[in-house]
């Protein structure tokens, strides 16, 4: 088996009484794009910091690039670009003073790629931050994140504050730096950016892992959905004492089952009502998020 | 570039060091051009002389119309390591716990340096901020040679050596603090508390006579209060102050290596 790009074993984190991560093992391998989803607070922040030596776990081990995150962090950070969730950029520096200070300070010589990186994303160079909109300084970490091509990239929110063209020009940047052989790790809390370029996904919520697996099986996993129509109003009773069915909307003759069960008896139920009209789908991905983001408010107080 | 950190954080902050040090470079060069208006003074040494507690007010440990004391009582023993300290401590609290509340912090944890090089490269921005100050003071004292300010070329980079390692001392005590904790409001408070007791200590021994014994634990005896304008620091002065310089840094280390950034 090859070195993975990122793999955490019963990683944890605590604060005080808060934990903020509970025992996380995922693997990356390399070449992938990786998102690692959840809701506000749910912990993604916490794993980044960890994976990137800057806080010390209070369980388990976090190995990046076969490094060990916290002992051999410097070796970790010289392959490893960074794109914090918060970006904070020196309010007086411009654009150009901290691309070309950052790279020095990498012992960057050539800023070729960087330049072409700025040229890319239309960043605004000779403004200090604090004049940058929330969009233009995003950019700006962008280029400092991506510039040194590094064979790990860690991305916490990146398309934060991005319009939608900046945001396509950000999606084939990923693309072609996976197709280069390189990895990104990419937390978001949404979900479109994710299922449009992620080749896996990890999902947790209030600091666990809920489930990790190729975008394509989850959404097979997710429930099938049937809209049937039919001549005349039918009793949802008809279907609702079906083994894995749950009947969603009803409007007249027009009835939404999701089938977590076997199909065929449902398909047999609908053929003896004399539909018209039959729908079928496995839902959006983004039920499924929403069903899995979802918790009893008590588990929701966590640090990220 | 292995100073880059060094040299960010000075760029950072040239601005403020232009400030302090043109401040305090136009006040001593207002100090000695006085100089002459009070060096046949009396007066002002009889009110030193018959008070010993005026005379620690003023931080003076001879007369006030000699070159050294006027220097002492204007500049060394109060307004320059004054100014030290504000610019030390506050970079101390600053640079670390400051800049990782600020959030600027975890891009220069996620460069491929140690946390010990990010310290030690603070440190040399904090010494070099320090030197400029406590350089521009000393042309201006030496420039008080045209002003009847006659005091020695080497007496006068001694106290700016120790002036300069006071404020080396509590900004990197308060670098420490602030590596400890991450706060930067616990770090400047502490590292000035610590400076105000020890000042108030190095004031007080002079003057009280059962703190006497005391004024060992000043960091302010051992830098400007026990008359170094006059007769230079020694090899005593020194060696405590860098100890203390040395031993806050070894503990902003230490600190800085486990602190959890943002």
């Amino acid at each position: 088996m090859s070195t993975a790009a990122i793999e955490t074993s019963l990683l944890g984190k605590t604060y005080g009484e808060t934990r903020a991560l509970v025992e996380l093992s995922v693997r990356v391998e390399p070449g992938q794009v990786f998102g690692f989803l959840g809701p506000n607070g749910a912990g993604k922040t916490t794993t980044i910091r960890m994976l990137l030596g800057l806080q010390r776990p209070t369980t388990g081990e976090a190995q990046v690039l076969g490094l060990d995150a916290w002992a051999e962090s410097v070796e970790v950070h010289r392959r490893v670009g960074y794109l914090p969730g918060e970006l904070a950029l020196y309010p007086r520096l411009s654009g150009r003073q901290h691309v070309d200070r950052f790279a020095r300070a990498r012992g960057e010589r050539d800023l070729s790629f960087a330049g072409q990186l700025c040229e890319r994303f239309a960043v605004v160079l000779d403004r200090p931050a604090r004049e940058l909109s929330k969009g233009n300084r995003q950019k700006l970490g962008l280029v400092l994140a991506f510039m040194h091509r590094p064979e790990l990239l860690i991305l916490d929110e990146p398309t934060s504050g991005l319009d939608p063209l900046m945001q396509d020009e950000f999606e084939r940047l990923v693309r072609e730096t996976v197709a280069e052989g390189r990895t990104v790790f990419l937390s978001s809390h949404g979900l479109d950016e994710v299922q449009r370029l992620a080749d896996r996904v990890a999902l947790i919520r209030s600091g666990r892992l809920v489930a990790t697996d190729t975008v394509e099986s989850l959404r097979q996993s997710t429930p099938l959905r049937i809209e049937a129509r039919f001549r005349r109003p039918v009793e949802p009773d008809l279907f609702a004492h079906l083994e894995g069915v749950t009947v969603g909307a009803r409007d007249g003759g027009r009835i939404t089952l999701q089938v977590t069960g076997p199909i065929a008896p449902v398909l047999t139920a609908i053929a003896e009502r004399d539909p018209v009209d039959i729908l079928s789908r496995h839902a959006d991905l983004d039920e499924l998020f929403l069903e899995l983001y979802r918790e009893p408010a008590a588990e929701d107080a966590r640090a990220d | 570039m292995p100073t880059e950190i060094a040299r960010l954080d000075l760029f950072l902050r040239r601005r403020s060091l232009i400030g302090y040090s043109l401040g305090m470079a136009v006040y001593t060069l207002v100090v000695v051009a006085l100089y002459p208006a009070f060096e046949h003074s009396t007066s002002l040494d009889t009110l030193v002389k018959n008070d010993a507690t005026v005379s620690a007010l003023f931080g003076v440990t001879g007369t006030l119309s000699t070159p050294g004391g006027w220097l002492n009582g204007n500049i060394y023993a109060n307004f320059l390591p004054l100014l030290m300290l504000l610019l030390t401590i506050g970079y101390g609290a600053a640079s670390l716990a400051g800049q990782d509340e600020d959030g600027t912090l975890c891009l220069i944890a996620a460069l491929p340096v140690r946390r010990a090089t990010v310290v030690v490269e603070k440190a040399a921005a904090m010494a070099l901020q320090a030197a400029t100050l406590a350089a521009a003071v000393a042309v201006f004292v030496l420039i008080g040679r045209f002003f009847d300010v006659t005091v020695s070329v080497a007496n006068v980079a001694s106290i700016s050596a120790t002036t300069l390692l006071l404020g080396l001392d509590f900004g990197l005590v308060t670098m420490a603090i602030g590596a400890r904790t991450g706060s930067r409001a616990t770090a400047l408070g502490a590292g000035t508390a610590l400076a105000a007791a020890s000042f108030l200590l190095g004031s007080l021994a002079s003057v009280v006579s059962w703190l006497h014994p005391a004024r060992f634990a000043s960091l302010f005896y051992w830098s400007v209060a026990d008359n170094q304008i006059t007769r230079g620091a020694s090899l005593a002065d020194y060696a405590v102050l860098l100890a203390v310089a040395l031993a806050a840094l070894y503990a902003a280390t230490l600190s800085f290596r486990r602190l959890d950034l943002h």
